[in-house]
């Protein structure tokens, strides 16, 4: 880029700002008028961002100084329940109003707790999801939990790293997570420790690999059939 | 018919085996009824009343062992795949397999991602006829079952095959 097309998006994105669009709309050079737009969006997301920071922690201040708390969601409500109860599970960091997120060693007692006790009551496990968030980080579970009770809804999310993810099982505790971890571990290969009948639910038992694994590699024959894999000429 | 032509009485037709053969065939094709995805709507539509199949010749027979034709109508998959193949050995001869829709005949929308699709039913069995289509329209499938009539028409079963 020239330092001449740098200098005119420079503008042309300060007067958009200041709420001039056409300033970005006139640039005749079409290549320069989608860099002026993407700059302008990056922009305007920074200004977001600078100035939603400041007001969250202005708001947690007057939070904590005032003697009513300011109104948690049930993730934060119940990340506080399992983080007294179960010390050192809770990753304070990562959890936030809309997911808890656990370590995986007392997985199977939280799970209990949280379908017996009163106060939480989850009887329904509504959703396993299994996600593959690359290399660097590796495979999460998540869990939707539902009390019909009382009707409150958390999403549990739990870490598990390595080429042999494992993670306890909790298909004793809701019976609808027998065929939900079946196919989490049908998709990515992650082992459910404890499960008693722990087998492919969708692709035949001989299959190779696991599909949704970002890493995934089409096995090349399957019973002598074969599955093309370079399509050449194709769109 | 030649020689034989006014020779006989009324109510005689005379015709060459290989022909009659072909006419008792493919004037009686029973369908093998199963459907595998959103091009079985299309096939139970084409054999309901308002295109019936029944004024070809054509009935849906639930077993393997009384159908000539199978209808693949819809996407094979890799775990189906080897189902099909066992339902056509299933099948007594003279046997035909029509190719429903895009998924049977190529893959269709899962030709490029789809790790677990059958990229074309003639990877698994002798496909005679291809019918193109997303799902095809009854009018299309009637197409190709009539094509499929032809062929058999035209099969010359009792005639000595020379290289």
């Amino acid at each position: 880029m020239t330092d001449n097309q740098e200098q005119l998006i420079k503008e042309a994105v300060e007067k958009a700002l200041q709420g001039d669009m056409d300033a970005v709309n006139n640039i005749e050079d079409r290549v320069t008028r989608s860099k002026a737009k993407a700059a302008l969006v990056k922009a305007k997301r920074e200004a977001a961002k600078t100035s939603a920071e400041p007001s969250s922690k202005e708001k947690s201040e007057e939070s904590g100084s005032e003697s009513k708390p300011a109104p948690q969601s049930p993730n934060q409500q119940f990340a506080g329940i399992i983080a007294s109860r179960f010390p050192k599970t809770v990753d304070e960091e990562l959890s936030s109003e809309t997911h808890i997120q656990l370590q995986s060693e007392k997985w199977l007692d939280i799970a209990q707790y949280l379908r017996d006790d009163p106060a939480c009551l989850f009887d329904s496990l509504q959703c396993i999801t299994g996600v593959d968030l690359g290399e660097d980080v590796g495979l999460e579970v998540r869990y939707n939990l539902h009390s019909m009770t009382h009707r409150h809804v958390i999403e549990i999310r739990i870490a598990c790293a390595g080429k042999n993810p494992k993670i306890p099982s909790v298909e004793a505790v809701w019976r609808i997570g027998d065929w939900f971890e079946r196919e989490t571990y049908d998709m990515f290969g992650i082992e459910f420790q404890g499960h008693r009948d722990l087998r492919r639910i969708l692709l035949p038992d001989d299959w190779e690999g696991w599909p949704l694994r970002k890493d995934y590699e089409v096995q090349e024959t399957y019973h002598g059939i074969v599955v093309p894999k370079v399509k050449e000429g194709w769109e | 018919m030649g020689v034989f032509e006014n020779k006989f009485q009324d109510n005689v037709v005379v015709a060459s085996l290989d022909k009659l053969l072909g006419w008792a065939r493919s004037t009686s094709p029973w369908f093998f009824q199963f459907g595998l995805a959103c091009c079985a709507i299309e096939m139970m539509a084409t054999a309901a009343s308002r295109h019936d199949l029944m004024r070809i010749g054509m009935i849906p027979r639930s077993s393997p062992r009384q159908a000539d034709v199978m209808i693949v109508a819809g996407t094979v998959t890799m775990k189906m795949s080897l189902r099909v193949k066992k339902l056509y050995e299933q099948m007594a001869n003279p046997k035909y397999v029509i190719a429903m829709g895009s998924c049977a005949t190529s893959g269709g929308p899962y030709w490029q991602h789809g790790y677990h699709v059958l990229k074309g039913v003639d990877l698994v069995v002798p496909v005679d006829v291809y019918v193109p289509g997303c799902p095809p329209r009854p009018e299309s499938l009637i197409e190709g079952l009539l094509k499929l009539q032809e062929k058999i028409q035209s099969e010359r079963p009792l005639t000595r095959k020379t290289a």
